[in-house]
């Protein structure tokens, strides 16, 4: 079978979905996979949507058992009708409404079903840990002085190039990557253990 | 008195689009977003309208008690705006179209100059944007990275000491950042490296969007760079990945357009000089190509071929000739047909001003 988006490569990764009785199907091959999830979270295969897709296949990597949508048969079908929709208890919000939206209903969501999410971020970011700002610290001043610093020396590396300084532009690079190395070094933070 | 406020908006111009920046031949403007949530209140998709009225005070009293936005603000309540006025503050890329849909319990917040707008109760309970002129990614940071210090005080954000800020969908969860620059990139077009270079930055995990319509719609050559990653990276981090990608992308199509004035002037002359016809002498006008005529205009002005219009008239001609805003100038409902050919009168009219300038 032919991946349904580029047509051209053998499909290696079938999606089949039960919603409401009804079935979708969505073959695809794993460059069009990785390339489409990467390149654009809300992105429709006619008339999928990939952040469902996302779940999915985070899901069926997570290994929750039953709750698979890699299922060709029908017994799995009739195992995943069959499991208890997990539910916040704070927001009243589904596992199958996150799984349909892409979206949690509240802040505590994020620790009910962080099972599906936590693998599902891994598709979506960079990384695991948030390394940017913390809420009811002052304004980033320090690095944004730094970042205004960084672009004026980035336009001073740039005029230096194009009037051909090429050694003076070297150092001038060297003084960027440093600054640069030095505005990313994240700030140490303490981690907790995993959920 | 709703109407005073969206005419205030249209009498302003605005700053983003009509003043100089860094870069601006090729980088319109450069845009930032924060995703924020008030702690212990559901997201805008589960809450009640209880709760949706709940955060919409909490948010619009932090607001105007902080004073973050300025003196020369515009508050709206959405459900006070008719659809096409609400299509309006959508072509003012100040409101998303998930906002213009919902009526209730929503509310913006605009700084005069738009250099800054709040949607409360969009996906999130706020999205904060500000914007620049021109390619100044770590401007507009300095400037929301202030704001949004400054509402945190008032403002308990929804965060977790592993996840950062926590938002409505997961994609947004961290930084709750998207940065964006939207860009004019007629040579790479024309050259038939548009898709290459899309591929390229999408390879570095930055989606390219067209700026009208949806998906791979490039009507008007304008398309939008943004980051995907939101968690793992500091704000810093990702808008300094983002710039490196935007500037080589720039320095691309200034190649471009120098090799196509080169190699195939006479191609690119005719180009630009057969669109220009069309806006000056159409009767009909489609929207489409009115934004693709306007975009060979822009080029033709940043390569100097014009002397009678500037950039800003093109500039401005992007936005006002976006329906909402021809029905706003018209004082009336148009049909698509009507429309276009009060658009085709609406740039011929522009133009000629324009010339007439110089």
């Amino acid at each position: 079978m032919l991946c349904n988006v580029c047509n051209q490569n053998e499909a290696t990764i079938h999606i089949q979905e039960i919603v409401n009785n009804n079935k979708k199907a969505m073959h695809l091959c794993s460059e069009c996979a990785v390339q489409k999830s990467q390149n654009d979270p809300a992105f429709d295969f006619g008339g999928f949507n990939l952040a469902e897709m996302l779940y999915n296949i985070s899901e069926s990597q997570g290994g929750i058992p039953g709750l698979s949508s890699l299922s060709e048969d029908e017994t799995a079908d009739e195992e995943k009708k069959d499991m208890p929709d997990l539910e916040c208890s704070n927001c009243g919000w589904v596992l199958s409404s996150l799984r349909r939206t892409g979206r949690v209903g509240c802040a505590e969501c994020y620790k009910v079903f962080h099972k599906v999410i936590d693998n599902a971020l891994k598709n979506m970011h960079r990384g695991k840990l948030h390394v940017g700002k913390t809420p009811g610290s002052k304004a980033t001043n320090k690095s944004s002085n730094s970042m205004l610093k960084l672009m004026n020396l980035q336009k001073e590396l740039d005029e230096l190039v194009q009037r051909e300084e090429y050694e003076k532009a070297a150092k001038l690079r060297d003084k960027i990557n440093d600054l640069k190395k030095k505005i990313n070094s994240p700030k140490p933070k303490k981690k907790n253990a995993a959920k | 008195m709703q109407q005073n406020k969206i005419d205030k908006l249209l009498k302003h111009d605005v700053s983003w689009l009509l003043d100089s920046g860094p870069d601006g031949d090729i980088a319109i403007s450069s845009r930032i977003r924060l995703a924020r949530n008030i702690q212990g209140l559901p997201f805008p998709t589960s809450a009640s309208p209880g709760q949706l009225e709940q955060i919409q005070t909490a948010a619009e009293m932090a607001l105007k008690k902080s004073a973050v936005i300025g003196k020369d603000y515009l508050d709206f309540h959405m459900s006070d705006y008719s659809v096409l006025e609400r299509q309006i503050l959508l072509e003012r890329r100040l409101i998303s179209s998930e906002f213009a849909k919902k009526e209730h319990h929503t509310s913006l917040f605009v700084k005069q100059d738009e250099s800054c707008a709040i949607m409360i109760n969009e996906e999130d309970h706020l999205r904060i944007q500000a914007l620049c002129p021109g390619l100044q990614l770590f401007k507009v940071w300095e400037q929301i990275d202030k704001l949004d210090s400054e509402l945190g005080k008032t403002l308990p954000y929804a965060y977790d000491s592993q996840l950062g800020h926590l938002t409505s969908c997961p994609t947004n969860v961290g930084t709750g950042m998207r940065a964006s620059v939207m860009l004019h990139l007629p040579g790479l077009v024309l050259s038939g490296k548009i898709n290459a270079a899309i591929q390229g930055v999408n390879k570095l995990s930055m989606a390219v969007r067209g700026i009208f319509g949806e998906g791979t719609d490039n009507r008007g050559n304008l398309f939008q760079v943004s980051n995907q990653s939101t968690l793992g990276e500091s704000e810093v981090q990702i808008i300094d990945r983002l710039n490196t990608i935007i500037t080589q992308l720039v320095m691309h199509e200034k190649k471009c357009r120098s090799n196509l004035l080169k190699n195939k002037k006479y191609f690119l002359l005719d180009h630009v000089g057969r669109s220009y016809g069309i806006l000056r002498h159409a009767y009909t006008l489609s929207s489409e190509e009115a934004l693709n005529s306007l975009s060979d205009i822009r080029i033709g002005v940043d390569m100097g071929m014009f002397n009678s219009i500037d950039l800003h008239t093109v500039n401005k001609l992007f936005l006002t000739i976006n329906p909402a805003h021809l029905q706003k100038f018209a004082e009336k409902e148009l049909s698509s047909k009507d429309r276009d050919i009060f658009r085709a009168a609406f740039v011929r009219k522009q133009l000629k001003n324009a010339k007439h300038k110089d």
